[in-house]
């Protein structure tokens, strides 16, 4: 690939815009080229800026209440079903406390895909109801043993620090009836819920990616447990973090 | 202890949860289906709709407004999201109530000029200072954010704090998948420019 070519493509390069074999002749130039690498630099300091250093602004608490209120409402469910509802209003309101609520009435009405929309609602509770993680540390030789002593299985636990995936605590959380370990991990500024719990099946099987709601769900089997990631991040980069527990 | 904990934490929530909601009343709480297939989608990106609102208008009184209003077109439209990318979406309907925000209001009008088209977006020269750029501290780099074009700030926005692909910043943002890049760059290379010429102020 020539200079001006690289060069210009460059930008697409650093934010990784390209496919594998465009990238690896670009990358091929760039290491020979001082030009091209001290542009590419350029850029990567200033995505690395923006990154680290741009003033986070986070909504105002009371905003979430504000759009809540505002939505128009539709009329109320039968009696019998309206103690298991409980939306988004009564969260803001109860606090912590009435996410909890929210499985119980997702868990019985059950196709069998159930457990995707199952992990997808546990992973937005954790965010929504401030209750990410129960025991909130990046030290696995914490996380480990705590989840162990409350759920009788040994998931994967491990600090993937360096590879840009933090491990930022854990959590007791239920899946699909199964009581399940919630191992809670960062992506830039983005929540991975990696959810664990004792498979009916014990033969491993494969990741597989799938997409619900916005979100991305990896799940696959591995010593006797089932293991399912669930994020907004890309889906490419959701499936790296699964390598990464994989080989853990 | 031990292996009840999380049973016990439940019951106890839940039955508190009850208690607090009789005392609020159920008018009050989202029992309709398509209201809570909004929460549950809309709600875990407000922080990213108030950043980016946040960013586009300034400040956080009209960042709200923008948001609120947004939020309400969501709901409103939810039967025609079809994609596999619920922010993404809604990330678009931000800015058409930002620019909707924009015409209603003289104060905003300013906001929104057309970056200066003769800005020369190829490199000038890769200098030490420029290196130094990831040391600039958060209040000077804000600072320097707020002075850009808006269409400079959203492109920026949207790639590095959104992390959105080249694909879905010309589906936010309208402009065709071809340019998102180019843009990309003159944003880029308006901000370094910013900020050499700060550093070069006494
Ligand atoms: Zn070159």
């Amino acid at each position: 690939m020539n200079h001006d070519r690289t060069k210009r493509l460059l930008p697409a390069y650093a934010d990784r815009q390209t496919g594998p074999v465009r990238r690896f002749f670009l990358g091929r130039h760039i290491a020979r080229c001082p030009s091209c690498l001290a542009e590419l630099e350029v850029i990567q300091a200033m995505r690395s800026a923006l990154r680290t250093n741009l003033p986070v602004h986070r909504a105002p608490p009371a905003l979430a209440m504000r759009i809540a209120s505002a939505l128009p409402r539709e009329a109320p469910p039968p009696a019998s079903r309206r103690s298991f509802r409980f939306g988004f209003t009564g969260a803001a309101m109860a606090g912590s406390l009435a996410g909890v609520a929210l499985t119980l009435a997702v868990t019985r009405a059950t196709p069998p895909d159930a457990m995707v929309a199952d992990v997808v609602a546990d992973h937005v509770r954790s965010m929504m109801a401030d209750h990410l993680t129960d025991i909130p540390t990046s030290d696995q030789h914490t996380v480990k043993p705590w989840l162990s002593a409350r759920l009788d299985l040994s998931p994967v636990v491990k600090d993937f620090v360096a590879e840009g995936y933090p491990l930022v605590g854990g959590r007791l959380d239920y899946v699909d009836g199964h009581r399940a370990a919630a191992i809670v991990y960062r992506r830039d500024k983005h929540v991975i819920n990696l959810f664990a719990f004792l498979s009916g099946d014990a033969t491993d099987a494969a990741p597989r990616q799938e997409s619900r709601d916005g979100f991305n769900v990896v799940r696959w089997r591995a010593g006797g447990l089932t293991y399912v990631a669930v994020s907004d991040v890309e889906a490419s980069q959701l499936l790296a973090f699964v390598r990464l527990v994989e080989n853990g | 202890m031990g292996t009840c904990a999380g049973v016990t934490n439940l019951t106890k929530e839940f039955s508190s949860a009850g208690t607090t909601t009789a005392s609020h009343g159920m008018q009050q709480l989202a029992t309709d289906p398509r209201n809570r297939r909004f929460e549950l989608l809309a709600m875990p990106h407000l922080d990213a709709a108030f950043g980016l609102a946040r960013w586009l208008t300034g400040n956080t009184a009209d960042a709200e407004d923008v948001v609120q209003d947004a939020y309400l077109r969501a709901f409103r439209y939810l039967d025609t999201f079809r994609g596999d990318n619920f922010r993404v979406w809604l990330l678009t309907i931000v800015r058409n109530s930002f620019l909707d925000w924009l015409k209603d209001t003289r104060s905003g009008q300013r906001l929104f000029q057309p970056a200066p088209a003769d800005l020369d977006w190829t490199d000038p020269n890769p200098s030490p200072e420029a290196m130094l750029l990831d040391r600039v501290d958060s209040e000077t780099l804000g600072i320097l954010m707020a002075q850009l074009p808006a269409e400079y700030r959203e492109i920026l926005i949207l790639r590095e704090i959104e992390d959105l692909s080249y694909k879905d910043i010309a589906t936010v943002t309208g402009i065709p998948a071809g340019t998102v890049m180019s843009r990309l760059s003159r944003a880029r290379l308006a901000l370094r420019k910013a900020w050499i010429n700060n550093e070069k102020r006494p």
